[in-house]
């Protein structure tokens, strides 16, 4: 259930039969930090409730990366698809690989994107996971908005996976800059196919230059027996707006690591998130803020919903450093129960070290509100409808704060199919 | 069209309803006073169908069926209306999405196709202007942040929208304006038919002159202690509760 279990052999082995280039030394660096620290376990605060040992199995059957791996129709078809249903300009990442296609019809004049292959920069290795991504990542994705560009069109980022021909396991990596003023949507879309296991590992990093302000929605829709850890890395530039939802409706094992870095002053992030957890999946988000100057505010909320046999973890740590004054800070997390084989565990953390700032924090457990489930049926719903509805709206809280509004419908609909399966078929 | 037979009903040990029986037929509307915590509310509710109250003996019968056998969705589709001496407020979801919900339960309960989407609209539109509504309403949540008086009149456009062959209203007039009180009884008198029953639940005589009834009953301590005539509550304006009380006991 540790680090143990990773064959550091195979891992270097795999790690000499990348293509060598400008990223070989950031690999050997990461697989050399990986074998030091190994990977989180159990015994860690942070990953108490997250056991990876599973993953490793996973990745310990699959640690190649094989570069001429073909598409299966089903992937071409589900990329498709996927394009076809949300509005953006889309740059695909599949099972580790970049997809050159999406990158050569990718044009904006305003966005340049390269390969970090394609860069002398040095890949940032040493959070949790990030080392094993960047030891054995194929290649990333380096996405510049030009200083002072507002974007009409969202950026879209498919990351998806596919699992029918064999398990695997793929490293992907995105970093993003946004140069001054700029104003970007950007989607990142997690997706996969295939009844065969698979763990996918991804890091973004996101820069904020002064006075920027991007609108970012994650959506994960992975597949039941697909697990995913992923980490989004924020730093917040000066005047800037950061504004996250993430929307977690699939998966198997599920662990998100938000960290937003507030280093200049007048940085405004908002981050929500919802979770619809169904039987026999696990979902764990971790947010982190560090307010290192002020003013500055980060202001979050995540709602989760839990069916059937599940597991959702949510932690939401904020840390006010010295001389951090003027900040506000809040953090909320409300969970509806719907099953009493359904676990959550819930803790917002705040650290603060400076005097004069504004912190919030509130966390609720609960079920549905009975009395609004007899209002609903003295209207003539049924309880089974009345009950979607309920859920429905306590969801749709978060999706009316998801800063993209041209997606708000598909959302609505992605999240009222997945209700109508954990709650026992929509009859509405 | 509703028998209620010698009804009690407790919430944990207590008690509430300690016999109640009432005969209401259709065409009739009956007004039911009483002081506060007499158990009126708690009347309503039991015959909308709350399981919060167990109901220890007694019967109830609608159109010759017996009610308290129903969920409380049947019995609304049976056409039986509750109007909540406090409704509920439902953020997040749309009151224009409930009352079209409410309207299609009872259509498909009848047999009868969705209503069309436009002709929802109007007809929406229509009652809320007879009830003095923006249709600015439609598109909030139920009953959230409404005030008092706008969560009463919301409990009437549903009323109005479900044609319900039975009306129960708790206290819909309290904390009415003029105005709203008004409205709220238009809306009550153009629901009042041959085949319809209305039941009014109300402190005041100010509802009971727009809207006439039938049978006045005096609810105190879980019992009915005095039936009458629309005279009944005049009296009771004028000498209050206790009069009534010590006539039942003595
Ligand atoms: N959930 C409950 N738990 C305990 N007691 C209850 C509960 N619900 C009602 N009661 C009690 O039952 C009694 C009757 O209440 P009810 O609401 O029916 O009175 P009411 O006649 O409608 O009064 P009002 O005129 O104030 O509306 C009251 O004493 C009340 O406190
Ligand atoms: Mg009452």
């Amino acid at each position: 259930m540790n680090s143990a279990a990773l064959s550091f052999d195979a891992l270097q082995e795999a790690v000499e039969k990348l293509p060598d280039g400008r990223l070989a030394a950031s690999r050997r660096a990461a697989l050399e930090h990986l074998r030091q620290h190994g990977l989180p376990t159990t015994r860690d605060e942070d990953w108490k409730y997250t056991d990876l040992s599973s993953l490793v199995d996973i990745g310990n059957q699959s640690i190649e990366c094989d570069s001429d791996r073909s598409r299966s129709p089903e992937l071409e078809r589900q990329i498709e698809s996927i394009k076809r249903s949300i509005e953006a300009d889309w740059l695909v990442i599949a099972n580790g690989l970049i997809d050159d296609r999406s990158v050569r019809a990718f044009d904006n004049a305003n966005v340049s994107v390269s390969r970090l292959s394609d860069s002398d920069a040095e890949l940032e290795y040493r959070a949790p996971l990030s080392d094993l991504n960047t030891a054995l990542l194929h290649d990333g994705l380096h996405i510049h908005i030009n200083a002072n560009a507002g974007l009409k069109r969202p950026i879209g980022i498919l990351f998806i996976d596919d699992a029918t021909i064999a398990a695997g396991m793929s490293q992907a990596r995105v970093e993003i800059a946004m140069a001054d003023n700029s104003d970007a949507s950007i989607i990142e879309c997690h997706s996969s196919l295939g009844s065969a296991r698979h763990y996918a590992n991804s890091v973004v990093k996101l820069v904020l230059g002064s006075g920027a302000r991007s609108n970012y929605v994650r959506i994960q829709e992975r597949s039941q027996h697909h697990d995913q850890t992923g980490r989004l890395s924020v730093d917040v530039g000066r005047d800037s707006e950061f504004n996250h939802c993430a929307f977690d409706l699939g998966g198997g094992l599920i662990r998100n690591d938000l960290s937003i870095d507030i280093a200049k002053p007048g940085g405004r992030t908002a981050f929500d998130g919802l979770y619809l957890i169904g039987d026999r999946q696990h979902v764990d988000n971790h947010t982190r803020a560090d307010h290192r100057v002020g003013p500055a505010e980060s202001q979050q909320e995540y709602r989760g919903i839990l069916t059937g046999h599940s597991r959702g973890v949510w932690n939401g740590k904020a840390i006010v450093h010295a001389g951090a004054d003027g900040t506000d800070a809040a953090q909320a997390n409300h969970n509806l129960l719907l099953s009493d084989k359904a676990e959550i565990d819930a803790k917002p953390e705040l650290e603060i070290y400076a005097d004069d700032v504004k912190c919030s924090h509130g966390t609720t457990i609960g079920q549905l509100d009975e009395a609004a489930l007899f209002y609903l049926r003295t209207r003539g719903l049924s309880r089974h409808d009345a009950k979607q509805i309920l859920t429905r709206a306590f969801a749709q809280a978060i999706v009316s704060k998801s800063p993209i509004d041209a997606i708000h419908g598909v959302l609505s609909e992605k999240i009222a199919a997945r209700l109508g399966e954990l709650m026992g078929g929509a009859t509405m | 069209m509703l028998q209620i037979d010698n009804l009690k009903a407790s919430i944990g040990d207590t008690e509430i309803l300690r016999g109640v029986s009432l005969d209401i037929g259709a065409g009739e509307v009956h007004a039911i006073m009483g002081p506060n915590g007499s158990g009126k509310s708690t009347l309503a509710q039991v015959i909308a169908g709350h399981d919060d109250y167990r109901v220890t003996s007694g019967s109830v019968t609608f159109n010759g069926q017996n009610l308290l056998e129903l969920e409380p969705e049947e019995r609304a589709r049976e056409g039986i209306f509750l109007g909540f001496q406090y409704p509920v407020e439902i953020p997040g979801v749309n009151n224009a999405y409930l009352l079209k919900a409410a309207v299609n339960a009872k259509r498909k309960h009848q047999g009868l196709a969705e209503i069309d989407a436009f002709e929802f609209l109007k007809l929406a539109k229509e009652k809320m202007a007879l009830l003095g509504m923006d249709p600015k309403f439609l598109n909030r949540g139920v009953n959230e942040g409404f005030s008092g008086g706008e969560k009463k009149r919301n409990e009437i456009l549903q009323m109005a929208m479900l044609e319900p062959r039975l009306a129960i209203l708790d206290e819909t007039d309290s904390g009415l304006d003029i105005d709203a009180l008004r409205a709220v009884a238009e809306g009550v008198n153009a629901l009042r038919s041959p085949d319809r029953a209305i039941v009014l639940v109300t402190h005041y005589q100010r509802l009971l002159d727009y809207v006439q009834p039938d049978h006045v009953h005096v609810l105190s301590a879980g019992r009915i202690v005095r039936s009458g005539d629309k005279s009944l509550a005049l009296e009771l304006e004028e000498r209050g509760y206790d009069w009534v009380r010590e006539a039942a006991i003595g």
